[in-house]
């Protein structure tokens, strides 16, 4: 008993540590948004931001620990079932999920949401626990590029195509594509809001570029001869192809000039904070001020060429100028 | 083909690396070798522009990285400590793009790229992701990485680590043939028979600073023993609870 109690301290230890997949929906753009601008919304949209924050932590903590060195442990089978019944108890959604069934038996949400969510809930932690392939082979087949800079892009598109952010930009734009495909019109007045929301969840991952390089990717990329404007040009390349797809069904020139924008100002935190990333989660962005700064100035991009598509030119300006300085910036540093 | 006066690299109070000084000939094995933490592969960053230098000089191929990054990468090959993998490339897609951002052109790439594979025995893995290749795998493409563009020097810091014999001599056998056509190969390692039977300059270093450098040839007495007095020799001590030895 004591072993496994040993064990399950370790995991403990271990996901308080993971604690920061709180920090990055606390970091990431559309949450903050989200949370301004429907504050009033009730109930309901708690429930919705709540799954949002439970479903990024909802993982079977027993993966912690590696599985050759689990099977290795001197556990008879009798401590090895403990170890499995108990170990979601030191996850502290599991705790969460309690207090929520008190919740729905005071009635104020429906058992029928409730069980939805929690549905959800067992399904993130059942995906987490199975042995899946590998991450990165789901994307495997990539379109090619022209120029040398193919691999990267295709690369970068893989690192993003294993993001949250990018599924909740695909929603909101195959919502809008599945209303318009049924015969349904559209106000013209909900395609903005809705084009802009979309490039406003895709924006934290702007301000992260490298999240998910890894120390060796970052090593290579200081190793190949290329500059850094290189460097970053793939990298917006790939932001740029999956945003245009994204803002396709809904406003696409407002939605390359906001894309433009955040890419434009997501490059100083991309340069000089590097913030690693975990991937099938939100993208943890910059501080919220500089976060709110961006999707400002994404709004106002937006909508500006929303009015008049002249207005995309000062938006590919400033992003080329953001590249070209930061570039400067990621050849210049002291590494 | 490789000069460094007086190179020293600083972390706040800890001096990694103290005032080295050596030369380094067109087509020569140089063996830098050196305990955990002596500064061998801060050095080697330093060589090949990944770590600017808190003092000293560095020439490469006549260059200084510190002013010729660029021109210095596309001269150089370097299998990095950490191997410097994308998760998301395949082994092939490593070599590819190694290929076209080092401007080889696609026909000769290609020949290279099937031979490369071929030699280290990558050609069964070559669409494996870098995430799920083994560890030797992924050096042996970081390796075919550092060799693809026909570097003038190559970089490698500690590759004979954790590989099978079999890809260890093809390795040796590749180095000693590039070496044969100029091209200056610069290693780290912790294996010393193959530092000795491989290297025609030994250099050693000891927190930091240097304690030899020489020819090979004129190294006076076993590799493995003048790395034991000049180093550090090793201490063994007795682990009196694993219990009393048998006859």
């Amino acid at each position: 008993m004591a072993r496994t109690a040993a064990i399950l301290r370790a995991l403990a230890q271990a996901l308080r540590r993971d604690q920061k997949s709180i920090v990055a929906i606390v970091g990431n753009n559309f949450f903050i948004v989200t949370v301004l601008m429907l504050q009033n919304a009730g109930a309901f949209l708690d429930l919705i931001l709540g799954l949002i924050l439970l479903f990024t932590l909802s993982t079977d903590p027993l993966q912690k620990i590696p599985a050759s060195r689990l099977a290795l442990w001197p556990l008879e089978r009798r401590e090895r079932w403990i170890l499995r019944g108990a170990s979601p108890w030191v996850n502290p959604v599991t705790w969460l999920i309690g207090a929520g069934a008190v919740w729905v038996a005071r009635g104020k949400v429906t058992v029928g949401l409730w069980g939805l969510c929690g549905g959800l809930i067992a399904i993130s932690f059942i995906l987490s626990a199975l042995p899946i392939a590998p991450r990165a082979s789901v994307w495997r087949r990539i379109p090619r590029f022209p120029g040398p800079l193919n691999h990267l892009i295709r690369k970068n598109l893989r690192e993003m195509l294993c993001t949250l952010d990018f599924y909740v930009a695909l929603l909101l734009s195959a919502a809008v594509l599945a209303y318009r495909a049924s015969g349904m019109k559209l106000p013209a007045e909900a395609l903005m809001p809705i084009t802009l929301l979309a490039m406003v969840a895709l924006s934290s991952y702007a301000q992260c570029l490298f999240g998910l390089d890894g120390e060796s990717g970052l090593e290579r990329y200081r190793l190949l001869p290329v500059s850094g404007w290189q460097v970053l040009l793939a990298k917006d390349a790939a932001f740029l192809v999956l945003a245009v797809l994204v803002a396709l069904p809904l406003a696409p020139l407002a939605g390359l000039g906001a894309a433009l924008t955040a890419l434009a100002v997501g490059h100083y935190a991309t340069v000089n904070h590097r913030r690693e990333q975990i991937r099938w989660r939100f993208s943890a962005g910059a501080p919220v001020v500089e976060g709110l700064v961006q999707c400002a100035l994404i709004a106002m991009a937006g909508s500006s060429v929303g009015h008049s598509g002249w207005m995309i030119a000062p938006c590919v300006a400033a992003w080329a100028g953001s590249v070209w300085w930061y570039g400067r910036e990621w050849d210049g540093a002291d590494r | 083909m490789i000069k460094c006066r007086n190179l020293t690299r600083r972390f706040g109070e800890f001096t990694a690396v103290d005032g080295l000084s050596f030369h380094v000939a067109p087509g020569a094995i140089c063996a830098f070798l050196g305990p955990n933490g002596a500064g061998k592969s801060t050095t080697v960053k330093m060589l090949t522009g990944l770590l600017a230098p808190t003092g000293g000089e560095i020439e490469v191929c006549g260059l200084d990285p510190r002013t010729n990054p660029i021109e210095l990468k596309r001269r150089i090959g370097v299998l990095p400590e950490d191997l410097g993998l994308f998760d998301d490339l395949t082994v092939e897609e490593h070599l590819e793009l190694t290929a076209s951002v080092y401007g080889v052109a696609r026909q000769d790439a290609k020949g290279r790229i099937a031979q490369l594979l071929r030699a280290l025995s990558l050609e069964h893995g070559r669409r494996t992701f870098a995430s799920a290749c083994s560890h030797g795998m992924r050096k042996k493409t970081s390796f075919a990485m550092a060799l693809l563009p026909n570097p003038r020097v190559l970089f490698l810091d500690e590759p004979f680590e954790a590989i099978d014999p079999v890809t260890s001599k093809i390795m040796r056998d590749l180095l000693q043939s590039a070496s044969r056509r100029g091209i200056t190969v610069f290693l780290t390692s912790h294996i010393l028979p193959v530092a000795e039977e491989i290297a025609t300059q030994l250099i050693m270093i000891r927190k930091g600073k240097m304690v030899w450098d020489s020819p090979a040839s004129e190294l006076p007495q076993a590799l493995e023993q003048h790395y034991f007095d000049l180093v550090e020799s090793p201490v063994v001590e007795d682990l009196e609870w694993l219990g009393p030895p048998r006859s």
